[in-house]
């Protein structure tokens, strides 16, 4: 053994052993105590885990007339790092232009061959021939598939409200953050409903695990979770009054306002206009340049939902809630007669009413008929500006009742309000000027349907809405929104039935200041507003100016005996609440009555 | 005559069972690393297979060993006149000219050059006095290195190192001097800044690759990171055939040809890759000892080149595999997609089974004793 051992054959027998050995024992290691950590990479190696986005939940108007949905389109989509292997860029650029004649962008080729990302969309919304194309030449397009994505779908109906509808997008790196369930090529609710529902509408998207190969090519499907479709959601919005909404104030020929008709039993919103438009599908899908600067720099903002995001003084249109809140404190009976004349003096300041041959003797309902200014001085004084605050707080005004939908809310001045803003003590000044709905007080046109609500429906302040219904996939049931009472308030009837009879007189009294509404066909009762936005001696100067001119209100409730609707309608720059925002009310009214979407 | 035609008895039969075995299993385990690519690579193989157990089984009936022996200075010069062939005709694949295409075959000249080296060393060392002097050396080493040159410029680092590496053993088994050795071993390694310097780049990157794999996990020691990790998901008994995901989706590059190991170790587990490993030692050792027995001094040094051939062929072909050694193109022997390997290690196997032959029938043996010193 010795002797074999020192022979040479001996020693290359023990170097080879050695080697063996050395890598048996390798393979040992690898295989047996580290085979697990091994098998576990390589599982993960080939799994890829592919998302399926679902198609979003179609929206409908109470009625079920659709209003949004989507579509599949299909687009082609490159992965970079394999079309630069097998291409020359030069091969591939000419091969899109000839075959499929799609132009490649300097950017696109920047990408493909910098390999910037790993996926590359070469063209969203593929023509049928170009997909026949594609397929029939595909070998010439390694790396290159079709990838099929929802598109949003806006009808003509929806054109009517694309401030309520919104738009959906892709979710910025924030909101990917933000929420795990969502994905890059998903689309969700940017603005209005689609932002508001977003998860409702969203569902769940599908995740599919596939074996693939180095080069990202799908070979097997391990296993599969379906996509869940979103839900349809079903507004509280009838498109038919928001369609009459809509034409009543074109037809009026004013630029810009807004008009919001609720259902004041459950507060659900039945139409919500901002004035002007814009096309929907045009600016979810891109504009041009110039079609964008047209929008944006549009001095009557068509973009800015005016409904929750325009702050304005209400006007006159605030009297009826001073008039409960009078009632209600003690201030005046329904039957108070009070003297108001032409102007109201305070010290050395003189406030005037609107019609300065004054108002005469006047109870509340009256005043209401009237619209008389100097009446409400007074009866505000007595009030005083805690008590008003208090009503215009405890009706919602400044609150937002359902903060999903409401954006903004009312500037309500009160003592601390004008000591932190305008950092001067209150004046009686101040609650004179509050008590018609002047000086600072500003709301949004949404805002003007709580200051009637809980006056005409016994009381109650309720959390506005938009979303009447959804239909849940999962359980195959339609679920219903549920009415929510956020406070009651026990008015006196007779002091509710002054209030109201004060806007039925403003109706159909002599004096009223929107006769206009006595043509409808409805019994109905409202409140004009006119809003003064610069002072009586600078409009005098810039009389035509329009953003110069006051602000016109309407709001109105119908049937009178049993209101089914409140609306407010917004003339911005109107000049007069009366004679523009009423008959534009009125329009909306009639073409309702007769189209039986509201009956006595 | 037939019966006569079909009998193995005189064979080394372990040697024969042992290489039918690695070229059968050589089509099942192509199959595997091929198929998914809807490739018909296996079939080409059957079909070298079905030659190369022609060539094995009945050519050691058909020639004399010495006669080709005596050829030795003409195949060398057809062998070298092959390689500057390819160097004018090659087709080039992947920046290196290593092929011949004669239409329906690729011929590889490096590796015909192997068993060429090895036959013309054993014979000049069969005419040369032993133990091996030093100037009898440099001739043995003068006319390796012609090949090892060519080859190593085509470029082919790995079937260069595998010229030498057989006359290496050949010239150690001739007695050279172990001082010799030593100090040829010391200057070796003392010029190894100057053999970096003649590497080619991709060379040099696989070398640092396999040194820090890590860093360069995207490059160059890709095939590394994803060979070490098909043969260590493969645990003690394997992810079954055909089901090994590592070189089914493209992630092991060459699986069917150098990267064939990874195949069978991600697929058949410890169990089977360890066995290999052994098939390979036994098989290289036995042809060694074959060698060792030998009274004739060619057919002796024939051996010693084939076992040690295989020996470090198989080795650093699964040290690459397993991450013990950097990747240099090396095949598998038997066991490698690849005509011209097969072909020569068929015929350097039929001249083994000739060479026992031959000594079996000859009857005459000497001593262990006398044929120890070699």
């Amino acid at each position: 053994m010795a002797e074999f051992l020192k022979s040479r054959f001996g020693v290359v027998f023990i170097l080879f052993f050695i080697v063996a050995l050395t890598i048996v024992g390798r393979l040992f290691y690898l295989q047996i105590i580290k085979g697990q950590h091994y098998r576990e990479i390589s599982d993960r190696n080939y799994m890829r885990i592919f998302v399926t986005n679902p198609p979003r939940g179609r929206i409908y108007d109470r009625n079920g007339v659709l209003l949004a949905y989507d579509v599949p389109t299909f687009q082609l989509v490159c992965l970079p790092y394999i079309v630069k292997k097998n291409y020359k860029i030069e091969d591939f650029k000419k091969h899109m232009k000839d075959l499929l004649n799609i132009e490649l962008t300097d950017k696109q080729v920047e990408i493909i061959q910098k390999n910037l990302y790993p996926q590359l969309v070469i063209q969203k919304s593929l023509s049928t021939q170009q997909m026949k194309t594609f397929w029939n030449y595909s070998y010439l397009f390694n790396g290159v598939y079709i990838d099929v994505v929802p598109k949003r779908v806006y009808t003509p109906e929806a054109n009517y409200l694309p401030h309520v509808i919104g738009y959906v997008g892709y979710p910025s790196e924030k909101e990917l953050q933000k929420n795990p369930d969502l994905n890059m090529n998903m689309l969700v609710g940017k603005a209005g409903v689609e932002k508001i529902f977003d998860s409702i509408l969203r569902g769940k998207p599908g995740k599919r695990a596939v074996l693939v190969d180095a080069m990202g090519r799908q070979k097997k499907i391990l296993w599969e979770e379906e996509p869940e479709k979103g839900n349809d959601v079903y507004l509280t919005i009838d498109i038919r009054l928001q369609k009459i909404a809509y034409e009543s104030f074109v037809q009026s020929g004013n630029p810009s306002g807004a008009v919001v008709i609720v259902d004041p039993n459950s507060y659900e919103i039945l139409t919500l206009l901002s004035y002007p438009t814009y096309d929907l599908q045009k600016f979810y899908e891109g504009m041009t340049k110039e079609e964008w600067q047209n929008l944006t720099s549009n001095i009557y903002k068509p973009l800015l939902n005016k409904v929750f995001s325009g702050l304005y003084p209400p006007g006159s249109i605030y009297k009826p809630l001073v008039s409960i809140a009078a009632l209600e404190e003690g201030v005046l009976t329904p039957q108070t007669r009070i003297l108001s004349r032409g102007e109201f003096n305070i010290g050395k300041y003189v406030y005037r009413n609107w019609d300065k041959r004054g108002c005469g003797y006047i109870d509340v309902s009256q005043a209401l008929e009237m619209s008389c200014d100097t009446f409400y001085y007074q009866i505000g004084l007595k009030l005083g500006v805690d008590n008003i605050v208090k009503y215009t707080r405890g009706f919602g005004i400044g609150e937002k009742l359902n903060p999903d939908i409401e954006s903004k809310t009312a500037i309500v001045p009160d003592r601390q309000w004008k000591r932190k803003v305008i950092k001067t003590g209150w004046f009686h000044g101040d609650t004179v000027n509050l008590s018609i709905g002047q000086g600072y007080i500003a709301i949004t046109p949404f805002e003007a349907t709580k200051i009637i609500l809980p006056i005409i429906n016994g009381g109650y302040v309720l959390k506005p809405n938009l979303l009447k219904a959804y239909f849940d996939n999962k359980t195959q049931k339609l679920i219903h929104s549920q009415r929510e009472v956020i406070r009651r308030y026990n008015f006196k009837s007779y002091n509710v039935e002054a209030v109201k009879y004060g806007m039925y007189r403003v109706v159909y009294g002599p004096n009223g200041t929107a006769k206009v509404m006595a043509t409808v066909p409805i019994k109905n009762a409202g409140k004009t507003g006119t809003a003064q936005v610069y002072s009586y001696m600078t409009r005098q100067k810039k009389h035509h100016r329009w953003e110069l001119r006051d602000h016109g209100w309407f709001i109105d409730f119908a049937p009178y005996d049993q209101p089914k609707i409140a609306m407010a309608v917004f003339v911005e720059h109107g000049e007069s609440g009366g004679k523009v925002a009423a008959p534009i009310a009125a329009s909306i009214l009639r073409k309702a009555y007769y189209e039986k979407i509201l009956e006595e | 005559m037939v019966k006569e035609i079909l009998s193995f008895r005189e064979y080394d039969r372990f040697v024969l069972f042992i290489t039918v075995f690695l070229l059968l299993w050589s089509v099942v385990n192509i199959y595997s690393a091929s198929f998914h690519e809807f490739s018909s690579l296996y079939i080409k193989q059957i079909v070298f297979v079905s030659i190369s157990l022609l060539i094995i089984l009945f050519l050691p009936k058909l020639v004399d060993y010495r006669k080709i022996l005596e050829l030795s200075l003409l195949l060398y010069i057809t062998g070298i006149i092959l390689l500057i062939a390819v160097k004018i005709f090659g087709t080039t694949v992947l920046g290196a000219k290593r092929w011949i295409n004669l239409g329906f075959f690729q011929l590889q000249p490096s590796e015909v050059m192997k068993v060429i080296t090895i036959i013309t060393t054993a014979h000049i060392l069969s005419k040369l006095e032993l133990p091996l002097s030093l100037k009898d050396f440099f001739k043995v080493m003068f006319l390796t290195a012609i090949p090892f040159i060519l080859i190593k410029t085509q470029p082919d680092l790995g079937s260069a190192v595998l010229i030498l590496l057989p006359v290496l053993f050949m010239v150690f088994f001739a007695g050279f001097k172990s001082k010799y050795i030593l100090i040829f071993n010391t200057l070796f390694l003392m010029s190894m800044p100057i053999v970096w310097h003649f590497l080619e780049d991709y060379q040099k990157n696989r070398i640092i690759a396999f040194l820090n794999p890590d860093a360069y996990s995207k490059e160059f020691a890709y095939q590394i990171i994803q060979s070490v990790i098909a043969v260590g998901s493969g645990q003690l008994t394997g992810k079954g055939f055909l089901e090994g995901s590592q070189s089914k989706y493209y992630f092991l590059p060459e699986q069917h040809t150098d990267f064939i190991f990874a195949t069978i170790g991600e697929e058949w587990g410890f169990v089977v890759s360890a066995g290999l490993v052994l098939i390979y030692f036994f098989l290289s050792i036995k042809i060694l000892y074959t060698g060792y027995r030998l009274t004739d001094i060619g057919g002796k040094f024939v051996c010693y080149g084939i076992g040690s051939l295989i020996g470090s062929q198989a080795f650093i072909n699964i040290a690459m595999n397993i991450g013990l050694f950097p990747v240099v193109g090396v095949p598998l022997p038997f066991l490698s997609y690849g005509g011209t390997a097969l072909m020569v290690f068929s015929v350097m196997m039929a001249m083994y089974q000739n060479i026992y032959i031959i000594d079996k029938k000859t009857k005459f043996k000497l001593s262990h004793s006398e044929v120890e010193k070699y």
